[in-house]
């Protein structure tokens, strides 16, 4: 459990959205024989499905929310510092 | 303990998934957008409760799945609303230049209860693993294994549906009625 956590978390930091491309890869090396995959490799609902949310993730991002973290940031800043006065 | 600069370049690398998978449950890119941005607000406020090392995106998905059931809660109080508003929601979609293929799909993922699209999107298309996903939804391993089989059969049975009529209001108005007559 802790494992995947890790890897999983890792993927994020690559970046670039593809993190279930990879995830899955691994999955179907490892359950290529296996039902206990319900979508399946070769399926044509789990690639759709893929398809789908790959379209989603390669959306480009507003800036709203790069501006919102910078601004959350910066009262947490103003904050420690207030207090410190 | 303040901020690291790295928590916030995880929110960060978060986003197109987090994006990815609000428009999955809300179905409007608008309303997903203000999901992503609550629980970016909530995360944050949160951050001493995460531990480093551990699966930020399984956090985060979490928090924005609550986020939604809860704002979907007080929609339903707010408005004990008639059929009509749900069906129009239906056929709003973001503006995107899917295959027709891909915008019957998408369709066809709508008209799923939301507990089996929610299931069927981690497993299938998030890469969570089951017991991940499990953990997300607050639910047994069993009960996500079984949502999701439930939603790939009723995906495969719309989606054969869908093929001999044209994709207006009025097919999609019949399939939900046909979906809550079946579910």
């Amino acid at each position: 459990m802790t494992r995947m956590f890790k890897d999983v978390g890792q993927d994020i930091d690559d970046g670039k959205g593809m993190t279930y491309q990879k995830l899955d890869k691994g999955r179907s090396d490892s359950k290529r024989n296996s039902a206990a995959d319900p979508m399946g490799p070769n399926s044509e609902i789990g690639r759709k499905l893929r398809q789908y949310y790959d379209e989603l993730i390669s959306e480009e991002v507003p800036d709203r929310f790069s501006q919102l973290l910078n601004q959350l940031q910066q009262q947490e800043q103003q904050g420690s510092t207030a207090k410190e006065d | 303990m303040s901020a690291s600069p790295s928590f916030r370049d995880g929110l960060l690398a978060a986003v197109p998934t987090l994006r990815a998978f609000a428009v999955s449950l809300a179905k409007n890119a608008d309303r997903a957008d203000d999901l992503v941005q609550e629980t970016l607000v909530k995360a944050w406020d949160k951050q001493d409760s995460f531990q480093p090392g551990t699966n930020l995106k399984a956090w985060l998905f979490t928090i924005l799945r609550n986020e939604f059931y809860s704002q979907m809660r007080k929609r339903r109080r707010e408005v004990e609303d008639s059929d009509g508003s749900i069906t129009a929601r239906l056929s709003i979609h973001p503006a995107q230049d899917g295959t027709s293929d891909l915008n019957d799909f998408r369709r066809a993922l709508e008209l799923l209860p939301e507990d089996q699209r929610e299931a069927i999107i981690l497993i299938g298309a998030s890469g969570f693993s089951y017991e991940e996903a499990a953990e997300i939804c607050g639910c047994a391993v069993g009960t996500i294994k079984s949502r999701v089989s439930r939603a790939r059969s009723r995906l495969q049975e719309i989606l054969a549906i869908s093929g001999e009529s044209d994709f207006g209001p009025d097919p999609v108005t019949a399939q939900v009625t046909n979906s809550a007559a079946v579910l």
